[in-house]
């Protein structure tokens, strides 16, 4: 039967399990023996989904440290030889997956996040060229094939039931580190517009009504951006101008409200996945590019807008 | 304080775009540019040492002949030693076996720290910088946003690392690997045109295999554990325009996108 | 004289209030827009000025020429600051700037007899919102009018978007007052025509500084019929057609105030809703009812006779919303500097030449393949196009337009990519026996041109330079090459 040995989603602990998704495409539905590997939180999240659950023991090696970790899977490794090593592709897995395959002398497919079958050919799927191209991974080499799996590509939804056997790993890593964590404060929330996957953009056509443009935006977990004619008239703030003059942004959804569409405004829009104008001229240039265009008051629609989400989802009435 | 900086040459990925009406991708691939998180370990080399009479700067990178050039570009900033790893035997590396290859040059070489970049626009692994640290039996760190400039020296660096939720400081000892993140901001000034009007060629040091010493099943495709088998572009689906009216049929419209579409 | 010395004495000739000395000041006028870039990132190459001067009437102007003509102090006559070709950089250590802020105001609005006029610092916005009052336009409109004041624009033999009809500065100028180094001020008086030797008002109209001061002009004024403005767009195969269509009308006998023809680039900026990588062709026409319903039919039965060529009629209103929309304001310029302080961009160049119309199209195409092949930046353009604006019954202009990622130091700016641009434009248009300056001057930056431009006839501005400015005081580099200012062109 194979094996899979999977380390835990330290960012989001719930998670874990949805790994195993990846080894019940990797080997069909032939039944395979699962080992979870935990650092923290409570093991009842996974129970019931893994035949094995080896909990590190308190204190036994730092959150950070990419080395002890490799030491620990390493060695369960040497003694269950897993058929796969599965690691979250979280900031520190991607620092232990590497490690693991050079200490393992095996080849690794890093930011998996698709599986493929050729026959009994296993092809790992991930992204390349700045998400423009995929690329389909084959392991030649021997030893297991060690992956680190790209956050929310997969999900597992199997029913649990399984057997679960609790263990403690007491070993002490061998590994030296010195790497000290010195400090860690919450991320303070940045209002770069280029950060956003959802810009919430006002143009003259919402002058009047530009402060509507932040609880839309909020509604739809996104940022306000402005385009230039409002930074003139100091109604937007110079940071959110997107333009040529000012910033290029990149988001998945760029709602352009009131906006007209000169170039020089559009050329700070680049590779944007859904355009949607509102936009009381069918002939604004930025409806040409739209995905949606809203022939209408921009104003107007903003405040229909609301509404109908809001009955749709009242508890966003809280916000 | 000697430096190391590991770079990577890769195609201009950002200037590809996405043609929405004919479903494919245009643009200039074959330009070559500095990886962008390489530029800013770079960059932050050269402020290190324009603060520090006995700082030096090695750059070194492995690639095919085409990226000499781009090498030498480095070479017309304060760079004090370039130097390109290549040969054809190492064709169709897989970046296990360019970690290798790599690891055993710098393991000739002295160095208080290695800087690197953390992801490269065409890979995108970030598997190089940690599996050289590895191999060099170093520490090592990813995704770094700021240095701490007062607390970087022979004995230790301090950093920060910028996730979704935190912002985290490690201090870490040397010598070590420390790999940028484009998001750091650091600039790579451009040469001064007298700069680029020099020749440089014969200040660029070329190491082949017969340096390395590597058997031909140890590199190349044939000593590389991954392969790829197939590439190809990521699809998207071809683009409709929908006109709408500001009213009851318009909203709903716009309201079921956003939910279809994951915004809701 | 010490820089001190000649402060205090400014200072007395008008009064210290009119003297500037500050630091932020001087930098900024050390520089037009040709240097744009570099002077935003503070990495100019060229020294300060010394001072800048405000002198309230033509007789203190004529007493500050004559006191810099006697210390022979470089002068640089300043207005709105629109320059784009260098004509008020600075090569010298002791330059005084005269600026025309204060010689601002509107003298006379004659309705009558259909003439204006005003100072020199008068901004010509300004001018022509009083004009709009009465009905009236003054028919020059460069995108840079809400900034532009009048003595630039004379100065530089400017032209305005609606030239095809009101012809340019030089034909709309009816007479000027200006002040020669020597302290002389000439005034030439305003009559509709005259036969009185060679036309002396020459010699001020495009001199760019190199030559005089001037101090007041007289523009004719036109009746202004907004309500009969028409507006026609075509998407065409290639500029060559657009050309033989603007060709057509002007042959005809029909001045369209607007004739434009884009190259599929150049189109893409403006009308990158409609033109689907086609070529654009424009026309507006405007003035009494009965003109604009024959230019309107004349440009109507031209596009016919071209149909070959021609792919669509465009929408006339997306043409109205494009036009509404098409000049600089002083926000616009604001703008582009903040943007150019963080990112390594701006909003482009252009060069500005002219031909007949057999000309053109082959000085457009020879240039175009020339960037191609042998450009050294081709693979930062983000934009190389041309468009035609301006056209005259035995020829046009084309306007090229470029803009580039600027992967380069700022001080290297111009060296790396706009001047290799320019001298490629410009040669392909010497060699074809075209003109390499359209209208916004020569500036500074392609005085290595002039003589090639002029050939004999060159004697002609070189001997008046000698003799209206024997010290060379005026604007030092302009128009004229010198030796000691190569430094800072290539």
């Amino acid at each position: 039967m194979k094996k899979t040995c999977i380390f835990q989603d330290t960012d989001n602990t719930k998670k874990t399990a949805d790994l195993l998704e990846v080894a019940r495409r990797m080997y069909g539905n032939e039944p395979f023996e699962s080992h979870a590997v935990i650092l923290e939180g409570p093991s009842d999240e996974i129970y019931g989904a893994f035949h094995h659950i080896i909990r590190l023991s308190a204190g036994l090696v730092e959150g950070f440290d990419s080395r002890g970790i490799c030491d620990v899977l390493e060695n369960l490794h040497q003694t269950n030889t897993f058929d796969s090593i599965l690691i979250p592709a979280t900031c520190l897995g991607e620092m232990i997956a590497p490690r693991l395959a050079v200490r393992l002398q095996t080849g690794l497919a890093a930011g998996v996040t698709d599986i493929g079958r050729n026959g009994d050919r296993i092809a790992f799927i991930r992204p390349a060229c700045s998400g423009k191209r995929l690329q389909g991974l084959e392991h030649t080499g021997e030893g297991p094939v060690v992956m680190s799996i790209r956050p929310n590509a997969f999900e597992y939804t199997s029913g649990g039931g399984v057997e679960t056997e609790m263990s403690e790993y007491t070993q002490p890593v061998t590994s030296r580190t010195a790497v000290k964590r010195l400090h860690s404060e919450a991320n303070k929330q940045t209002y770069d517009i280029r950060d956003s996957e959802v810009l919430i953009s006002g143009g003259n056509g919402v002058k009047d009504c530009f402060p509507k443009l932040y609880p839309l935006a909020d509604a739809l977990n996104g940022t306000v951006a402005a385009s230039r004619k409002l930074v003139d008239q100091g109604i937007a703030p110079r940071q959110i101008q997107v333009g040529q003059s000012g910033k290029t942004v990149s988001p998945r959804l760029y709602m352009a409200l009131g906006i007209h569409g000169s170039m020089p405004h559009m050329a700070g829009l680049r590779q944007i996945e859904t355009i949607i104008s509102v936009n009381r001229s069918s002939h604004a240039p930025v409806c040409s590019l739209s995905d949606i265009v809203v022939q209408g008051d921009a104003a107007e629609f903003i405040d229909k807008l609301m509404a109908k989400m809001l009955s749709a989802d009242p508890k966003k009435k809280d916000r | 304080m000697k430096m190391i900086c590991v770079v990577k040459f890769v195609p201009d990925l950002d200037s590809i775009v996405h043609d929405g009406e004919n479903n494919t991708m245009t643009g200039n691939n074959s330009r070559m540019i500095l990886n962008p998180d390489d530029a800013c370990a770079l960059a932050f080399a050269l402020q290190v040492k324009a603060e520090d009479p006995d700082g030096s700067i090695e750059v070194v990178s492995m690639g095919p002949p085409s990226v000499r050039p781009h090498m030498e570009d480095l070479l017309r900033r304060d760079v004090d030693r370039g130097t390109l790893i290549c040969d054809s035997v190492f064709d169709g590396s897989d970046p296990s076996v360019t970690s290798r290859v790599l690891a055993r040059y710098i393991a000739t070489r002295p160095f208080d720290c290695l800087l690197t970049g953390s992801h490269s626009l065409d890979g995108g692994t970030a598997q190089v910088p940690v599996q050289l640290a590895e191999l060099l039996d170093l520490d090592q760190m990813l995704g770094i946003s700021r240095m701490d400039p007062d607390r970087f020296d022979r004995k230790r660096a301090v950093f920060q690392v910028a996730e979704e939720k935190s912002v985290t400081t490690y201090e870490m000892a040397m010598p070590c690997v420390l790999s940028l993140t484009r998001e750091s901001g650091y600039k790579l000034p451009y040469p001064r045109l007298t700069d680029m009007r020099r020749d440089v060629s014969d200040e660029l040091a070329v190491i082949t295999n017969q340096a390395l010493g590597f058997s031909t099943t140890e590199v190349g495709q044939t000593g590389s554990p991954m392969k790829i088998v197939t590439t190809r572009p990521k699809t998207y689906d071809k683009k409709e325009r929908h006109i709408v009216q500001n009213d009851e049929a318009g909203i709903s419209f716009v309201v079921d996108f956003l939910k279809e579409r994951g915004f809701l | 004289m010490d820089k001190n010395e000649m402060i205090e004495n400014l200072g007395k000739i008008l009064s210290p209030a009119q003297v500037n000395t500050d630091s932020e000041a001087l930098y900024d006028a050390s520089a037009d827009r040709y240097k744009k870039y570099a002077k935003v990132r503070r990495v100019l190459d060229v020294p300060l000025p010394a001072a800048i001067v405000y002198p309230k009437s033509a007789e203190e102007v004529s007493k500050v020429l004559a006191f810099c003509n006697a210390y022979e102090l470089n002068v640089i006559p300043r207005a709105g600051k629109t320059a784009t070709e260098g004509g008020l950089e600075n090569w010298k250590d002791n330059t005084i700037v005269i600026d025309a802020l204060y010689l601002d105001k509107i003298l006379n609005v004659d309705t009558y007899n259909m003439q204006a006029t005003v100072q020199a610092g008068v901004p010509l916005q300004e001018l022509e919102d009083e004009l709009r009052k009465n009905g009236l336009t003054a028919g020059h409109s460069p995108q840079s009018k809400p900034v532009a004041k009048l003595g630039g624009l004379v100065a530089t033999r400017s032209i305005g978007q609606f030239s095809t009809l009101y012809g340019g500065i030089e034909d709309m100028v009816v007479g000027l007052e200006c002040v020669f180094p020597d302290g002389h001020i000439s005034r030439i008086k305003n009559v509709a025509r005259r036969s009185g030797g060679p036309d002396i008002r020459h010699i001020a109209i495009g001199n760019e500084g190199a030559l005089c001061y001037i101090t007041e002009v007289t523009v004719k004024l036109f009746r202004y019929y907004p309500e009969n403005n028409r507006f026609y767009g075509y998407l065409v195969k290639d500029v060559e057609t657009g050309i033989k269509v603007l060709r057509e009308v002007m042959v005809n006998g029909f001045r369209p105030s607007m004739a434009r023809t884009y190259s599929e680039e150049d189109a893409a900026q403006h009308f990158y809703h409609f033109h689907k990588n086609k070529c654009v062709l424009l026309f507006m026409a405007e003035g009494p009812e009965g003109i604009v319903q024959a230019t309107c039919q004349a440009i109507e039965a031209a596009v016919e006779t071209f149909k070959n060529g021609v792919v669509e009629q465009v929408d006339s209103r997306m043409i109205e919303e494009w036009f509404n929309g098409l000049n600089w304001s002083q926000k616009d310029i604001d703008d582009e500097y903040e943007g150019m302080q963080n990112n390594d961009s701006h909003a482009g160049y252009t060069t500005e030449i002219s031909a007949d119309w057999e000309t053109i199209p082959r000085i457009y195409n020879s240039v175009m393949q020339r960037i191609k092949k042998e450009y050294p930046r081709a693979h930062d353009l983000t934009m190389l196009g041309g468009h035609s604006s301006h056209s005259y019954i035995n020829g046009t202009n084309m306007y090229f337009v470029y803009n580039y990622h600027i992967h380069c130091a700022p001080e290297d700016e111009m060296r790396v990519y706009h001047h290799p641009m320019q001298k490629i434009i410009v040669e392909e248009t010497l060699k074809h026996g075209g003109s390499m300056c359209h209208h916004h001057g020569i500036g500074k930056f392609r005085n290595e041109w002039t003589m090639q431009e002029h050939g004999s006839a060159y004697y002609m501005l070189e001997k008046l330079k000698e003799v209206f400015d024997p010290k060379g005081i005026m604007n030092f580099g302009t128009i004229y090459p010198q030796a000691e200012g190569v430094k800072y062109q290539t």
